[in-house]
């Protein structure tokens, strides 16, 4: 299961911008326009999350005429899964406090005096 | 900016057959996507994009930088072994050095289209390994070459030379080309190529294990082989500086134990580490297999580390005072005695050729006794033991599966 430990924020953004309607395939240009990201770096990023059996794409039946056929992309159950939870520890991370924040996995360090993380 | 578009978009079309099969989809995605975005600028940055993402996925510049690498690595190789024009041999030499670094081109490209690239990390180190030995041999083959060759005018060095060689012409070069020496030289490196090439391939039925387990021991091997004779199994003059006395008698003894039982114990790991199919007879041919391959691999990687190291330690003597005064280090010699023993082990570098053939037949011979003390073939209830026509039937089966793989 995905966790925001495991994904960049740009693959985060791309995951949210595939959950903003996980039933749709969408175009690549269409997510570039939501996630601000360009090709080079969006492009990678669904490759990996195809991979990972996390979203699944498909060649467009009927292109517009005069235009080539689009690749299209939606979540997977697993990635919905995986992008909703991803996308709410986002969410979640950026409303908490800067102090309160810790790395995942991360040990609390002793004789510092720093207070141990609240885990809610 | 619209002939810039068209510069990106031709770059990223003729690059996309650089990608994987599984990878092409991607590439002609964004490509595709590209008339989807407004003309000017964004197409651009659109379009560069794809060749990024077509360089990253292609592995363009690890690629990019063996490429560099080997054509340094070759270019310099034949700069070393080149002959000048006085030297009678030249030519023998020079097709030589161009036939050897073509099939190094060319075998690669040929296994490549049949067999596939290289399966793993072992293999990749394996071939650079390979290369490695074969370009350092060039220059190391035209020092000692033209060492033996060379008659000395007069004197005491002029008697040594008769005696080991034969009456020559003074001050020149003692023969004509030698055609069959290098024609000899070629096929073995052609063969080696091969081999290597073919174990290694991703269609090859060859654990990345396997070649490991070869390539280690055959290391080992080498190495104690080199430690017990450095320019040769030279009997007639002591040259070990680094094992004085009793010392050498062991190691001596460790290398002979080694010649046949890092093969031996070699075969024997790699048949036992292998995933085996569930099938009796398919498991004992497959175990076989490995370990014939590791066999071969150990023999093969212990004859040319012995021959590279050896043959290069009888350039170096040739051409280096301080290799001189370490080999013989403690040993008052005249300057005749030393030509001599460079003599001597120059011309022992020539006696590699066979232990480059020799080692590999006792690999794979070593390999199946190991195999098939490890690996006992299994019963089968009706016929007794498993006839070894149904092991070949089996290996022959795997080959064939291994090619169905797609690249």
């Amino acid at each position: 299961m995905g966790s925001r430990a495991e994904f960049s924020p740009q693959t985060v953004s791309v995951l949210a911008a595939l959950c903003g309607q996980p039933s749709e395939w969408q175009h690549g240009y269409a997510l570039a326009r939501q996630t601000g990201l360009k090709s080079g770096t969006l492009y990678p990023i669904l490759i990996r999350l195809a991979d990972r059996g996390l979203v699944e794409a498909c060649w467009q039946e009927e292109p517009a005429p005069g235009r080539p056929r689009r690749h299209l992309y939606r979540l997977t159950a697993d990635g919905l899964a995986s992008a909703a939870a991803a996308v709410a520890e986002a969410e979640q991370a950026a409303a908490e406090p800067a102090s309160t924040q810790v790395r995942p996995g991360a040990r609390p360090r002793r004789g510092r005096g720093v207070a141990a993380p609240v885990i809610p | 900016m619209s002939w810039l578009n068209g510069v990106a978009a031709a770059a990223g079309r003729g690059a996309i057959r650089l990608l994987p099969a599984a990878r092409r989809d991607w590439a002609e995605a964004v490509w595709a996507e590209a008339h989807e975005v407004p003309a000017g600028w964004p197409r651009l940055t659109w379009r560069v994009g794809g060749v990024r993402l077509i360089a990253k996925e292609a592995q363009m510049v690890r690629r990019a930088g063996i490429l560099v690498l080997f054509a340094v690595a070759a270019g310099a190789a034949a700069w070393g072994a080149w002959p000048g024009s006085p030297v009678s041999h030249g030519a023998a030499v020079r097709g030589g050095i161009i036939i050897t670094v073509g099939l190094l081109i060319g075998l690669p490209l040929l296994s490549r289209w049949r067999l596939g690239p290289p399966a793993s990390r072992a293999a990749r180190w394996l071939r650079a390994g390979f290369y490695a030995a074969v370009l350092a041999g060039l220059p190391i083959q035209a020092a000692v070459g033209l060492f033996v060759g060379t008659v000395p005018r007069s004197g005491i060095d002029r008697h040594t030379f008769d005696i080991f060689q034969g009456p020559g012409v003074p001050g020149s070069s003692s023969g004509g080309p030698d055609w069959g020496g290098e024609v000899g030289i070629l096929l073995l490196t052609a063969c080696y190529l091969a081999v290597i090439l073919a174990l290694t391939a991703r269609r090859a039925p060859v654990a990345p294990a396997t070649l490991a387990i070869g390539g280690g021991a055959g290391l080992i091997l080498g190495a104690v082989m080199y430690a017990v004779a450095p320019l040769g199994f030279n009997v007639k003059y002591p040259d070990r500086p680094w094992l004085p006395g009793s010392e050498a008698v062991v190691v001596g003894t460790l290398a002979w134990i080694l010649l046949f039982g890092a093969p031996l114990v070699a075969g024997a790991i790699a048949g036992r580490r292998c995933h085996v199919p569930d099938d009796p007879a398919e498991a004992s041919a497959a175990r076989l297999w490995q370990g014939l391959a590791a066999g071969l691999v150990s023999g093969g990687v212990g004859a040319l580390f012995l021959t590279v190291s050896g043959s290069g330690s009888a350039a170096l003597l040739v051409n280096s005072a301080w290799v001189r005064d370490w080999l013989y280090h403690g040993q008052h010699l005249t300057a005749s005695a030393v030509y001599g023993r460079e003599l001597f082990a120059s011309q022992n570098a020539g006696s590699y050729f066979f232990l480059l053939v020799g080692f590999p037949i006792v690999g794979l011979v070593m390999a199946v006794i190991g195999t098939a003390i490890a690996n006992p073939a299994p019963r089968v209830p009706d016929s007794g033991q498993l006839h070894p026509a149904a092991a070949t039937s089996s290996i022959r089966e795997n080959w064939a599966e291994a090619r169905e793989v797609p690249r």
